[in-house]
């Protein structure tokens, strides 16, 4: 029996519930518009020309993950992402040039004593944080205190091993701060600038205990409007910034920039060829390679660089069998077909890694002396470490749960197995990595670290008696190159100890190193001002490194 | 009314239960929060920091007093740092609006192009019109949705430039939502009309052969009518439910569809809870999705009556 009538009206009612939750859904989440941006259009390829920097405009930059932890700075796990939205919110005392060399930057001065154990850090007057607070010398302090976890109202994680080496932080006058360290440390401001992350937060933001993290009040270039997470940073001009550009122009250029994550590398890329977004980082060779086509069609700005920057290896436990053992080392380094692997896993961008210290750094050298594939050798020394301990040579490789990460272990692992070693794969997930490399029940970790800068800001890293010295490393003689390397003021005399680090690497084979990572900022061809102004008091050239980003400040687009 | 009141005495027994398995299958996950926001820190200020947060104790004692806050609206914090956090329900009120639009959008796309199509190929079973449309079906359901996603961000976003490939929030009103949702919406919605269509496709045929269909036909009854009228509506069943039910397996696809489009939703949040262990804001994520998901269904059970009025006169009676 039909009822067409009341058929009618039941459709219709279904339709109209459907369309008027979805009317509500959509009223629920209204968002703002926020004002027009200026999109990458033009013919311009490679860097672009730089031509004179316009004030005013605004830009959208996509990200490559959200830094859920927030901005805290003392506290804070940042990545390079998280490091972009630092150094648009704060300022570090110190800035490396294009040389390495670092330079004042909030700070006017930076001055060692003769003994390089005592520096006097005078700031620069005028300087005020965001909520209008001024930069004196108690508050430098108790930011550095705050890194190295003598200050109450802070509790940092990493930079508290990091900053052993201070004995006191005292103030000697309204401008002034003193450090004093337990040994000679020229490699002092190098960490003053800590890959970016060294940022001085304002008073009201280092006692907030509970948000910290996310109301941020710092002196650079930008001050934080609105943080949705997941969806958009966006900072705004600070106008009262005490940065001008050589020609007298204030700094920043920009009136506004607003960060967006979208972990998605080829929807980044997306994103930027549509105009969504001005400008995008990625290390992802598949995009690198798309984005040097687009470039290469004009339409685009891209800029590579691998200087300073970090590299990616095999993270080796060497407390632990098999790798307790040379013999182990040195077959699964002979089994290695960096090449293959180069050209497989990456496309063959990256430069292949000769030591843990890329091109640019004090340390770095062309031939470290590290093995060259050799899988006959590689075979032979497999013989012998069996024979020597009457065990297989086997071993698991964990990695996240990243499927290119996945995808080179399991590269790797055929290559091994070529050699007669037997590698298992396990995963643990990028939020339990760290937690896993402290801990001891692992063989091989795939890692990436050791971004440039000074080489003793890696100290902590392989020293035994670190806790982040993850492979476990006791090695005295590595112990003994580090301690001369962190007192030692000559720096050809550094230069040579660094170096030694690098060949004892390649002998000792601690870590199986891979490639140096390949860092790329593309934007709009109307983008330009990526590595920034040149350093302030004509401290020289800015910093050509992209691995921990790259400075706001200088950012402008064409009208 | 009564129908309705003992169908939500019910939610609040499945949000108990589906709750306290998910505050069970955190304790069996490796790491926890603590690990994941300070993981550079020695064992003992682990141990420091789980008891400052208050992630040491007992997981009953933990579950009471999670549920004594989120019924009270609270639904916990996010926790940054050492000991620095933020609410869940400021992420959450930015993220369920999206989320609800995104799912709705994708329900009432499926619908509109599952419904016209299962009635059509229902009414010409066996045609080349069928086969074309189940061979299509098919191949809606072999393709993962992100991958289809990435196609669409690329062919209609980048080479087109019809639609945005990120979610656009200066993209605003009922016009501007639909522009943001389209492709991802579209991404979700792929599988779920072959399977509609599938699904009412079958019934309507079964329906077809009931002896009132002839009694129609017999009356001279124009095959529209037929069709639309009459053969449709009791044969919606089956096809609501799976519309219900499926409301799951969306908030699943949702969660990469979210990351590929950037759209800040629910499925995004649950995610990072996940990896970042973040075990008190998971459980109110869930609990929130389980309370959509039963209301859901409970809207379908009602929507049962309304269809069918021989459901309505068996409740009545």
């Amino acid at each position: 029996v039909s009822h067409p009538a009341s058929s009618r009206a039941a459709w219709r009612r279904v339709i109209a519930v459907l369309v008027a939750a979805a009317f509500l859904a959509t009223a629920c989440g209204g968002s703002k518009s926020n004002s027009a941006q200026s999109s990458g259009s033009g013919a311009s390829a490679g860097g672009g020309a730089e031509g004179k920097p316009v004030t005013g405009g605004s830009l959208v930059y996509g990200l490559e993950a959200e830094t859920t932890g927030g901005f805290c700075p003392q506290e804070a796990q940042l990545a390079i992402s998280g490091i972009m939205v630092a150094r648009t919110i704060y300022d570090t005392l110190t800035a490396p040039d294009d040389k390495g060399d670092y330079k004042p930057y909030l700070a006017k001065s930076v001055t060692p004593n003769a003994t390089y154990d005592s520096w006097t850090i005078v700031l620069r007057d005028g300087v005020t944080f965001h909520d209008g607070t001024a930069l004196d010398a108690t508050v430098v302090k108790n930011n550095l205190d705050g890194y190295r976890g003598t200050y109450p109202n802070r509790k940092p994680l990493l930079f508290k091993f990091v900053f052993e080496n201070i004995a006191d932080v005292s103030v000697s006058d309204p401008k002034t701060v003193v450090i004093k360290t337990k040994t000679p440390w020229p490699a002092l401001p190098a960490y003053l600038f800590s890959s970016g992350r060294l940022g001085m937060a304002a008073q009201a933001q280092l006692d907030d205990t509970s948000t910290c993290s996310s109301k941020l009040i710092g002196t650079g270039p930008f001050k934080l409007k609105e943080w949705v997470q997941n969806d958009h940073l966006t900072a705004v001009k600070n106008a009262a910034y005490w940065q001008k550009d050589a020609d007298g122009v204030q700094l920043p250029y920009l009136d506004q920039i607003e960060f967006r994550p979208i972990p998605e590398a080829t929807q980044r890329l997306s994103a930027l060829e549509t105009g969504q977004i001005q400008a995008m980082h990625t290390d992802a060779p598949q995009i690198i390679t798309k984005v040097r086509e687009d470039r290469d069609a004009g339409k685009i700005n891209e800029i590579e660089s691998d200087k300073f920057t970090e590299l990616g290896y095999w993270l080796l436990n060497s407390a632990k069998p098999p790798f307790d053992n040379q013999l182990a080392r040195d077959a699964i380094t002979l089994a290695f077909d960096r090449e293959k692997f180069n050209t497989i896993q990456n496309n063959g961008i990256p430069t292949i890694a000769s030591g843990p210290f890329a091109p640019g750094n004090v340390g770095n050298l062309d031939d470290s002396g590290f093995p060259k594939f050799s899988l006959a050798a590689a075979q032979a020394k497999v013989k012998e470490y069996e024979a020597a301990t009457g065990q297989k040579l086997s071993f698991t490789i964990k990695t996240t749960t990243d499927s290119n990460t996945v995808a080179g272990a399991q590269l790797y692992q055929t290559m091994l197995k070529d050699a007669g070693i037997e590698v298992s794969l396990g995963q643990v997930e990028q939020s339990q990595l760290i937690g896993t490399a402290i801990g001891s029940d692992w063989q091989m970790l795939s890692w990436r670290n050791h971004p440039g800068g000074d080489p003793d800001t890696q100290y902590v890293w392989w020293h035994s008696g670190s806790l982040v010295n993850f492979g476990k490393i006791a090695d005295p003689e590595l112990d003994k190159l580090l301690d001369d390397g962190r007192k030692t003021i000559d720096p050809a005399q550094r230069k040579a100890i660094y170096e030694n680090v690098n060949k004892l690497f390649a002998k000792k084979l601690y870590n199986v190193w891979e490639a140096y990572s390949m860092w790329t900022v593309a934007s709009g061809t109307k983008v330009h001002g990526i590595f920034g102004p040149d350093l302030p008091d004509a401290g020289g050239k800015p910093w050509p490194s992209l691995a921990t980003g790259h400075p706001v400040v200088g950012l402008w687009v064409e009208k | 009314v009564g129908f309705i009141v003992r169908r939500l005495a019910q939610l609040a027994v499945v949000l108990v239960l589906v709750t306290f398995f998910t505050a069970i299958l955190t304790t069996m996950v490796p790491g926890g929060t603590v690990d994941a926001v300070a993981p550079f820190a020695t064992a003992e200020r682990k141990a420091e920091i789980s008891h400052e947060l208050h992630l040491d104790e007992p997981l009953p004692k933990r579950y009471v007093a999670w549920l004594s806050d989120f019924v009270r609206g609270d639904l916990g914090k996010y926790y940054d740092g050492p000991q620095t956090s933020h609410p869940v329900s400021d992420t959450v009120s930015n993220a369920l609006p999206k989320s609800l639009q995104l799912m709705l959008f994708a329900q009432a796309l499926s619908l509109l192009f599952a419904i016209p199509l299962g009635v059509l190929t229902a009414y010409r079973a066996g045609s080349l019109f069928d086969k074309a449309v189940n061979t299509a079906s098919f191949g809606l359901l072999a393709i993962p949705n992100f991958v289809l996603g990435l196609v669409l961000a690329y062919w209609l976003g980048v080479k087109l430039d019809w639609f945005p490939v990120l979610y656009d929030r200066t993209l605003t009103g009922f016009g501007g939502t639909l522009q943001n949702l389209f492709l991802p919406a579209v991404s979700l919605a792929a599988a779920q009309i072959a399977v509609y269509m599938r699904l009412l496709r079958s019934d309507m045929i079964a329906t077809l052969q009931e002896d009132y269909i002839t009694m129609a036909k017999a009356k001279g009854m124009s095959p529209s009518r037929i069709l639309w009228r009459h053969a449709l509506r009791p044969s919606s069943l089956t096809l609501l439910t799976a519309a219900g039910l499926n409301v799951g397996a969306l908030i699943g696809g949702a969660v990469v569809i979210e990351v590929i489009f950037g759209i800040p939703g629910m499925g995004l949040l649950i995610s990072q809870a996940i990896l970042g262990r973040q075990f008190v804001a998971l459980q109110s994520l869930v609990a929130i999705i389980a309370v959509g998901y039963i209301l859901v269904n409970v809207f379908v059970d009602v929507m049962y009556a309304v269809l069918d009025p021989r459901i309505r006169h068996a409740r009545a009676a």
